[in-house]
């Protein structure tokens, strides 16, 4: 270890000054936390920061959502870019513009400069995510809706406090664009005070250390993180490695993954992410701009350094090219709403193949994409008389990990804080009657160690009149990833009136569909992919797997080859037949090559003839089928068979 | 004969008897190792040991870790959970969240009950209590062999929407107890009728699964102590800071789960008012971690919101408390970035910070107390010695690093380590809106009277108060009431309610709350029922308690309590606004009569308590100073000592830094402060 570390503080104030940070930002996020009105701030999709006077972030809150990292300064700067000299104490200002580092308009911004004897030394910045922003559809989510102006309310860096005083006017035109508008004064109220909350914090440091003290730290804090990060890097070895992952179509042309390439370079202590090759913007509002892209790189860089606090210290040893024009970075005033369950996660989730490889001891496969579903419409239940919202996003399951299976059932890797709601909640405010919240048997991608089991969420509408139904989301043809040899999960993709003769399946992002009173709908979402080759599992995993019904026997013999005889179910006896076993494996080892060079006509009757289902589509053949028209996708197919290629194959023997 | 009240604290490490003579109103400790296997026998040595026997016990009240490690360690018995259809995974989905947000290796704890042991019936009841889809008996039938075949030996049963309506519940109950009599059952709407399924089922799996383990633990001690000669109840302490007899601890298990720890701050609490203090908060530093708790206007703070392994909620209300890794041997060490950090990594029992000799080689907060001086290189009168040349070596990494002596060293890792603990404090103040200014420190266990000043020079607490026992926590257990909360989820708005309704309502569980305090045998005039109204602002997803009146005429006070609870709790507050009451609550509270602690008259002189005179760093006043040494024992009440001073006891030391003043008041309680100009 170097000695005597440059630190223009004594360690001792220094560590209190950093604690003392992290604890102003994370009072902010309990507060608005515990007074807001959104009930997806309330679960959990929030962030806190506390930025310098220049806009960088000095400390983001322990508890942040992943996909708001390392986009915070970015508003911040955009504030000071816009108001300059025109900043004075007792402003505040809002902003929501992901042309100009936000990253949808549901995530709208309170920043509050901090003056010191009129000198302004810092912003403290709450960012929650507000239920409505207006636009044609319940939630702000126009699935197709290619420029932003359908959307929702575009903000634009503006001051709601000028000097104290609340510009009434200002909130009022801002709200009265929205759904609810009075809800939406509530949590401007809430995340306003709470920045004044840390305000009062940071003067209170600032009286017992001095204000020289507290801004010689603001830069020491960024130098730490970045020192520690840089220190790490060092470890490990330079070298390029590159990686493609895949949103599932552009809907103007139809079949055709979408790519999104990314080549990480490292270079003795620096990142470089270079995301050349990626494809063009799309005609649906799957688009990201360049903040909340860059924020996918440090949110996958992060995950590999969970330690290493996060501020712009963090963010100076991370460099990215992110060509203009693309998914991932979409100029104004392309549509970019989707961009969570688009290029984020793809993002997010290539990175974290990426440093498999250079960091092993953390490797993670694939994960499932965030999913969410809005029912917006006129509810008539008796005593009810008003316009609802059901807007709920699912777990799922996290890939598979070096020396262990994903986790089942967990939040989505966008925000691992953000909190799935309650059914029972959902059922007195909505007129939805769930009908299911469980584990899909199978769902985690096979692997030697498998993915976590997705979920599956069912309802049915009870007393509704003028009612739509939109859904984010995607990964229902670019089907969640296994890695080192780890097959893929299921897809994504949702179903009208399931098992009925009015079933139809509407795919993984629709929007404004009109439902009815006694409509049913029925939401798988994907487990992880597997991580290693599924044949080397070991048989008293998958055996214990099928007691607990996460995988059925008929899939152990599948997916891994392993054969299972029921003795008593009811005491949960089974037992694995040995020789039977053998030769399974024996057999899909000889035969999985040819599998997946099979014709995809051929393999296409073979599952209208009943022969094999949607899993062996996948896993088997790695055929992906238009569920809705019952059509090959020839082109996304091939992608998808090379994908399988380099990710899986590679590593089987 | 000599009547005596006994309570019993048994913890992960030793058991402490607390007697209290009801006669002399003399106190004694007596302290065992627990047997954690068969913790009866701790505490029946302990109370041998204590030399009392069963005839003499007037009340005995007791506080069991028993709950907690079986809930860690997983030793529980096999249980099943009975569910609606469709939604058996939901305690294994729960809310999705985890700890760590960033680590993907760290992983939530599994379910208690594993999914080939939770199994669906078809049943449905909506939001507002209407039966769709009714329990099919043969179904439940059917299920009730499989159970038996499996031998299941505890069952938790959680229906959709149990809260409104626990009718399907009750019938399933009833079918399961006509096939299964042996088997222990809990009804989620019978434990915690309360809105959120993960929450609700959590809690109720928590009750079954600590259900016939923990009763027949208090059944097994109660038949030792019936043949010791005790024919009275067994007090058990539960998390909400009461106590329940046996009867009641089958019935709701669940509340044990943090038995052990509520005991330390409802001690603090009860110190803090001898001494006159309303507002106080209390720190328990032990060896690993501290419990911080906080008592506002002779109340300690309530939450709903807790659990033993994160992602397992325990809906029933518990006394608040902060756990953090912050203890004496919490180890300090330099990361990659040059920082100087303290825990929450600790040197355990094993092998313990580097002065014990046992092959610790990593600096701990006890190393630095120790090298500065405070701590005598001798402990627990004599028998342990502490090794400087092994403390010495510890701090030369960090000497290395940021170009520290040793000493400066050991002084650097102690503010860092205070500034941790500062954190913790602000946590519970501050943030949740209370001044610190306004509390005094109630500071014990084994480490807490080390840095306590230290800890409210910080702070600006003006006040540090240090019990005579550093393991206080036990008396805790013999200071409370029996005492139930009732709770129900009842959503109306302010503006239409009537309040008759939620007047009935109240009444129906005073009824419930009547029943349980009479089979607890409490006589009516020791009962007292306490009205609680949960409200938010409309819109909002948070709500908060206020007391109310009893009987409820209207419900201005009750608002105008809420708009006050607002704006103490979050700075802002708005009664132009629309409020909803989202719950109701009564705590039922039987009185149980409390032991008087002595006061003592002085003996002796100040002087005669002094051991020696000892070089002890201290920075105010430039480095090594030198300090006089008391033995607490020997000093006498209304003692005043001005800091620099040391005071020794056998398990515990106290340091009185210099600018600080400290009185012994009639309970032999230290009261240390910052010197007034001129005193010290």
């Amino acid at each position: 270890m170097e000695k005597m570390i440059q630190n223009k503080l004594d360690p001792v104030t220094f560590e209190v000054l950093k604690n003392g940070f992290v604890n102003l930002v994370d009072q902010m996020s309990e507060q608005i936390l515990r007074t807001c009105y959104s009930f997806v701030i309330y679960n959990r999709d929030f962030s806190s920061a506390l930025c310098d006077a220049e806009g960088n972030t000095i400390m983001q809150g322990t508890q942040d959502i992943a996909v708001h990292v390392g986009t915070l300064h970015l508003t911040a700067k955009a504030v000071i870019e816009d108001f300059g000299d025109d900043i004075h104490p007792g402003d505040v200002f809002l902003i929501n513009d992901p042309y100009r580092g936000g990253t949808h308009f549901n995530d709208v911004r309170i920043i509050r400069p901090v003056f010191h004897d009129d000198r302004l030394i810092a912003f403290m910045q709450s960012n929650g995510h507000w239920a409505d922003m207006g636009g044609s559809v319940p939630g702000s989510f126009d699935v197709s809706s290619k420029d932003h102006y359908g959307e929702g309310m575009r903000i634009s860096p503006v001051r709601v406090w000028s000097k104290g005083e609340y510009l009434q006017d200002v909130a009022n035109l801002l709200v009265s664009n929205m759904r609810v508008p009075e809800e939406r004064l509530g949590d401007l109220r809430s995340q306003a005070e709470a920045t004044k909350v840390s305000e009062k914090e940071l003067h209170r440091l600032i009286d017992k250390y001095g204000i020289d003290t507290i801004l010689t730290a603001f830069d020491e804090v960024q130098d730490y993180v970045e020192r520690l990060a840089r220190a790490r890097l060092k470890e490990l070895p330079n070298g390029t490695w590159e990686t493609t992952d895949y949103l599932d179509m552009d809907p103007e042309i139809g079949d055709g993954l979408i790519p999104i390439n990314i080549k990480m370079t490292i270079e003795d202590d620096e990142i470089y992410y270079n995301l050349e090759g990626t494809h063009a913007t799309i005609g649906c509002f799957l688009n990201s701009s360049f903040g909340a892209s860059l924020s996918g790189l440090y949110a996958g860089t992060k995950t590999f350094f969970p330690d290493i606090p996060l501020n712009s210290g963090f963010y100076r040893v991370i460099k990215a090219h992110l060509p203009e024009g693309t998914v991932v970075n979409a100029k104004w005033p392309v549509a970019v709403s989707g961009f969570c369950s688009g290029p984020y996660e793809k993002i997010m989730n290539a990175c974290f193949e990426l440093w498999s490889h250079v960091v092993p001891e953390r490797a993670l496969a694939c994960s499932f994409n965030l999913e969410y579903l809005l029912i917006g419409g006129w509810d008539t239940r008796s005593k009810y008389d008003n316009f609802f919202m059901w807007y709920d996003w699912m777990a799922g399951g996290h890939g598979g990990r070096r020396d262990r299976d994903g986790a089942n059932a967990m939040s989505p890797v966008f925000g691992a804080g953000l909190s799935v709601q309650p059914c029972e909640g959902q059922e007195r405010l909505t007129p939805v009657v769930t009908s299911k919240h469980e584990i899909i048997p199978d769902s985690g991608g096979p692997g030697k160690y498998r993915g976590g089991c997705g979920i599956e969420k069912g309802g049915t509408l009870t007393n509704v009149t003028d009612t739509v139904m939109s859904v984010c989301c995607d990964r229902s043809r670019s089907v969640t990833w296994g890695i080192f040899g780890g097959l893929p999960s299921n897809p994504h993709g949702n179903w009208l009136n399931p098992g009925t003769d009015k079933e139809k399946f509407l795919g993984a992002f629709f929007s404004n569909l009109k439902v009815e009173e006694g409509d049913s709908f029925s939401r798988p979402s994907a487990g992880g992919g597997g991580l290693g080759d599924p044949l080397e599992r070991d048989p008293e995993d998958v055996i214990e797997d099928v007691i607990d019904e996460y995988v059925s026997i008929e899939r152990a013999k599948k997916d891994y080859g392993v054969v299972i005889e029921e003795m008593d179910a009811d005491l949960d006896q089974y037992k694995i037949i040995e020789r039977e076993t053998k030769e399974t494996r024996e057999y899909i080892r000889m035969n999985r090559q040819k599998w997946l060079n099979e014709d995809v006509h051929v393999v296409h009757k073979m599952y209208k003839n009943g022969k094999i289902d949607k899993l062996d589509l996948i896993r088997r053949y790695g055929v992906l089928i238009d569920f809705a028209t019952d059509s090959v996708l020839e082109k996304s197919t091939q992608q998808f068979r090379d994908m399988l290629q380099r990710r899986s194959v590679a590593y089987w023997d | 004969m000599t009547k005596y009240r006994v309570a019993v604290d048994v913890g992960g490490t030793f058991t402490d008897v607390f007697v209290f003579n009801e006669k002399t109103k003399d106190t004694l400790v007596a302290k065992t190792s627990s047997t954690p296997t068969n913790p009866e026998i701790g505490v029946i040595n302990g109370i041998d040991k204590a030399n009392v026997s069963g005839e003499e016990i007037d009340i005995f009240s007791h506080g069991t870790t028993a709950g907690t490690n079986a809930l860690i360690e997983r030793k529980l018995p096999k249980t099943a959970l009975i569910t609606t259809k469709g939604f058996r995974d939901v305690p294994e989905i729960r809310r999705g969240t985890k700890l760590d947000l960033w680590d993907a290796y760290k992983d939530v704890a599994p379910p208690y009950i594993k999914r080939r042991d939770r199994f669906e019936v078809s049943e449905r009841i909506d939001y507002s209590g209407n039966v769709l889809m009714e329990v099919d008996k043969n179904e439940v039938k059917e299920l009730a062999q499989k159970l038996r075949k499996r031998n299941v030996e505890s069952i938790a049963i959680c229906f959709m929407n149990a809260y409104v309506s626990g009718e399907n519940e009750i019938k399933v109950k009833e079918i399961l107890k006509e096939e299964l009599p042996d088997v222990y059952i809990c009804a989620s709407s019978e434990i915690l009728p309360e809105i959120f399924e993960h929450e609700r089922m959590s809690t109720t799996i928590i009750n079954a699964v600590l259900g016939p383990k923990v009763s027949n633990y208090i059944n097994t001690l109660e038949t030792k102590m019936n043949t010791k000669g005790y024919d009275g109840d067994i007090l058990v302490l539960h998390s909400g800071g009461g106590v329940m007899t046996s009867e009641m601890v089958q019935r709701y298990a669940a509340r044990i789960a943090s038995s052990g720890i509520a005991a330390g701050a409802i001690a603090s609490k009860h110190i803090a008012e001898l001494c006159g203090f309303k507002n106080a908060i209390g720190l328990d530093m032990g060896g690993t971690s501290t419990d911080i708790s906080l008592m506002y206007e002779g109340n300690l703070r309530v939450t709903k919101d807790w659990y033993i392994e994160y992602g397992y909620p325990i809906g029933f209300p518990s006394i608040e408390i902060m756990t953090i890794g912050a203890g004496g041997g919490s180890l300090a060490y330099a990361d990659e970035g040059g920082s100087l950090k303290s825990g929450p990594q600790s040197a355990g029992a094993e092998p313990g910070p580097a002065c014990y000799g046992l092959g610790g080689v990593e600096p701990t907060n006890t190393d630095a107390n120790f090298l500065l001086g405070r701590l005598n290189n001798k402990l627990l009168d004599g028998q342990m010695s502490l090794n400087k040349e092994a403390a010495l070596k510890a701090m030369q990494p960090l000497c290395d690093q940021f170009g520290y002596n040793e000493y400066d060293a050991a002084n650097a890792i102690l503010k860092v380590a205070n500034a941790n603990m500062c954190d913790a404090l602000r946590l519970i103040s501050v943030r949740k809106g209370y001044d610190p200014r306004d509390f005094a420190l109630v500071a014990f266990g084994g480490a807490g009277a080390l840095h306590s000043a230290y800890l409210a020079k910080e702070m600006n607490i003006p006040n540090v108060i240090i019990p005579p026992f550093p393991g206080v926590a036990a008396l805790g257990c013999l200071l409370v009431d029996v005492r139930h909360d009732i709770t129900q989820t009842y959503v109306a708005d302010v503006a239409e309610v009537k309040v008759n309704d939620i007047e009935e309502k109240f009444k129906d569980m005073e009824k419930q709350a009547i029943e349980l305090l009479e089979k607890e045998g409490v006589a009516t005039e020791n009962m007292n029922l306490i009205r609680h109204i949960e409200m938010r602002y409309v819109g909002q997803w948070r709500s908060l308690a206020v007391s109310i009146d009893r009987p409820l005429h209207s419900l201005t006070d009750a608002l105008a309590s809420f708009h006050k609870e607002h704006k103490r709790a979050f700075a802002f507050s708005d009664p132009e606004k629309g409020v909803e009451i989202y719950g109701l609550r009564i705590e039922a509270i039987g009185t149980v009569p409390k032991p008087q602690l002595p006061k003592e008259k002085p003996h002796g002189t100040l002087v005669e308590a002094l051991k020696e005179y000892r070089d002890v760093y201290f920075e105010e006043t430039g480095g090594f100073t030198s300090t006089p040494i008391y033995n607490r024992p020997d000093i006498p009440v209304s003692s005043i000592i001005s800091g620099p001073a040391i005071v020794e006891q056998l398990d515990s030391t106290v340091v009185i830094p210099p600018e600080f003043t400290a009185k012994v008041d009639e309970y032999k309680n230290i009261i240390i402060s910052l010197s007034k100009r001129g005193e010290a």
